[in-house]
């Protein structure tokens, strides 16, 4: 028998169910007497230890076992045993879920900690046992500390919807061929259109192809799809690990995660997401203590909303802790060199909360062992940026904050402008072009290295992309046109001799060699086969 | 050649039995992922032997034997259980179980316990 096979299922199915084991446990500590939620940790726990026994991992098998062990003892007590019986079944769940992964990176399975196998076989003391209790009293069924409050509902976790399992490199190749397809049309219809002249039925045959194309490429789009639960399910277990090793205590509540966005974009945003939450756990949320002083509730909130705007989806994580100390940032800044003394006090407070992003500001705590992971405010940013998006961050003192992160829905069709550069043509993606206007490019004012104009009453700084991209520039005395657009919320114009089509393009991703460059975001090739580069005028700037 | 049933909720032992039932040349008819749809497929299918996990969810294993027995005395189910249960194995050959084998699966085992089972039938 084959078992290489056999380890690939192991390791999905073993995903899936501590998937399942998290919103179980989460739920238990709402409801510790919750049967469905005790059946799906023992049921999961059995399951996983049946598949490791079967493959010989058979480390993973005993913890698999004691996990099992522990949740009988609960199936028979009626009830999950106090706080430190929910924090020992996460402890042995995470180690689970470690052993899993080096099966799924090295192959082999690492010996379970035993420290851990002994917590895990001690008896649980304080469980009163449903069954046998001679006195007929209700034994001590409540532990010390809170009851579940009478009718507290469990903040529910959404439930995937079904699917169907498909191997993600055989739909990506799907999805190549699909795009193919419509670069392929484009260039027929190029072709044709030179020679069909007068011939209608050619003419109405290619407009056929272009709908029905047009239907393939929208229904392929759909399927590069993916909820966005897929990164925000970790979320609130990720909070309670980090709110317990910070001493704070918080509640996450998930809102849209049925929107659904392109997976490889998806991909890309679940560190920035745990980061950001890491942030609003560690750095936002209070002690109760402090909380309770400025009458807050004890239990820190976080919000974690996404939401559909036009051709974006808005992903904001919002806390009700104690909002950014500005100051301190301004502060930072200037120490760090980041910001001239002279100008700190005239930005606002959006500017100065958007220092956070710039490299090199972490302060100390951050660079601890809980924020930390290499990744910073900065990297965010990147993230973002080279996705097509942004990152916004909105705070108040005292009352908490918000980051949002604005993600364009489709990463692989993008509507573009077309610019024409020396021998060149580039695309920039359109959603931040504000406008265009022909300009003689004598008339743009010079000093030193940097160009300006007087536009609306505003210097606005040119860049010339001519220069950027080592093509020759328009010849003095011509008219240039210059892109107004946005980078890093600030106004620039962008100068560009010819200025082609506005257009919907199919973006394959920078092939492997480019990747370093990274003011590529992507390439497309036009209907006469030449490929075309997409810029990140981020990058450019 | 037998027709069999195969119930379990992880896809993986499903798999896994189904690759050495096949080997030995009987035939798959069908499979379950919980206790309900095991006496469901049970009534649908009439296989000449079912394989059924112990634990599963919304009806138990066992539970499901009871059931299968309640409609056919005669029908031949093997459990398959993981070491350390064995108060449920007995609960289960006391339900009407024929024959038990034990996870991890050796193939050879598997084999061996269907061949009895099935000769016994006939």
């Amino acid at each position: 028998m084959d078992l290489a096979k056999y380890r690939t299922i192991f390791i999905e199915e073993s995903t899936e169910h501590f998937a399942e084991i998290s919103r179980a446990l989460l739920e238990l500590e709402k409801d510790p007497a919750s049967a469905e939620a005790i059946d799906v940790v023992f049921r999961m726990a059995h399951s996983i230890k049946g598949m490791a026994a079967s493959l010989g991992y058979d480390s993973i098998t005993e913890l698999a076992h004691r996990l099992e062990d522990r949740m009988q003892i609960a199936r028979d007590a009626g009830r999950v045993g106090p706080h430190e019986e929910l924090s020992l079944l996460f402890r042995g769940i995470a180690a689970l879920e470690g052993m899993v992964n080096a099966v799924s990176e090295q192959g082999e399975a690492p010996m379970a900690d035993t420290d851990l196998l002994a917590d895990l076989a001690t008896l649980a003391p304080s469980v009163p046992s449903k069954k046998k209790d001679p006195t007929g009293a209700e034994a001590a069924a409540t532990p010390p500390g809170e009851a579940p409050a009478a009718g507290a509902k469990p903040l529910q976790t959404p439930r995937p919807p079904p699917t169907v399992r498909v191997n993600t490199r055989t739909l990506d190749r799907f999805l190549s061929t699909v795009g193919e397809v419509i670069l392929n049309t484009s260039q027929v219809r190029t072709v044709s259109e030179a020679e069909t002249g007068q011939n209608t039925a050619l003419s109405e045959g290619l407009d056929r192809m272009d709908r029905i194309v047009g239907e393939l490429q929208r229904r392929a789009l759909e399927l590069r799809t993916t909820p966005l639960l897929r990164i925000l399910e970790p979320l609130p277990r990720a909070a309670r690990d980090v709110a317990e090793r910070a001493g704070v205590r918080v509640e996450v509540q998930l809102v849209g995660a049925e929107l659904e966005l392109d997976r490889s974009i998806l991909d890309r945003l679940s560190d920035p997401m745990v980061h950001l939450l890491r942030n609003a756990v560690d750095h936002g949320i209070e002690t109760p203590a402090e909380r309770i002083a400025a009458g807050k509730p004890a239990v820190g909130r976080i919000v974690v909303e996404a939401r559909r705007e036009k051709d974006t989806i808005r992903i904001s994580i919002g806390d009700d802790g104690s909002g950014i100390d500005l100051e301190a940032v301004r502060r930072r800044a200037v120490e760090a060199g980041v910001l001239h003394p002279d100008l700190a006090a005239d930005l606002t407070p959006e500017q100065i909360a958007a220092l956070v992003f710039e490299p090199g500001l972490s302060t100390a705590s951050e660079v601890s062992e809980i924020s930390g992971r290499g990744v910073g405010m900065d990297a965010v940013r990147n993230t973002l940026e080279s996705l097509g998006g942004a990152v916004e961050i909105a705070t108040e003192r005292g009352r908490g904050t918000t980051t949002t992160l604005v993600v364009p829905i489709t990463a692989a069709v993008q509507r573009v402008l077309m610019l024409g550069v020396g021998a060149e043509v580039v695309a920039i993606p359109i959603a931040k072009v504000e406008r265009i206007e022909e300009y003689p490019s004598d008339k743009i004012e010079r000093t030193g290295g940097d160009a300006f104009v007087l536009l609306d009453g505003d210097l606005v700084p040119v860049l010339d992309l001519a220069a950027r991209i080592a093509q020759p520039s328009a010849a003095a005395g011509r008219l240039t046109h210059l892109v107004l657009t946005e980078v890093r919320g600030e106004r620039i114009a962008l100068s560009a001799e010819r200025v082609a089509s506005q257009q919907q393009i199919y973006v394959k991703p920078v092939p492997e060699l480019l990747r370093s460059a990274r003011a590529l975001l992507g390439l497309t090739i036009l209907g006469d086969g030449r490929p075309m580069f997409l810029l990140d005028p981020n990058q450019i700037a | 050649m037998a027709r069999v049933l195969v119930a379990d909720d992880a896809s993986f032992m499903r798999q896994m039995i189904r690759e050495i039932v096949e080997a030995e040349g009987h035939e798959v008819v069908g499979e379950a992922s919980d206790g309900d749809e095991a006496v469901e497929e049970w009534k649908r299918l009439h296989p000449d032997v079912v394989t059924m996990d112990i634990v599963m969810p919304r009806r138990s294993g066992i539970d499901a034997v009871k059931g299968i027995i309640d409609l056919d005395s005669t029908a031949c189910i093997v459990m398959c259980s993981a070491l350390g249960q064995e108060t449920l194995v007995q609960e289960a050959l006391q339900a009407g179980a024929r024959d038990f084998i034990v996870k991890p699966f050796k193939p050879d085992s598997v084999i061996a316990t269907l061949n009895k089972v099935l000769e016994k039938d006939a």
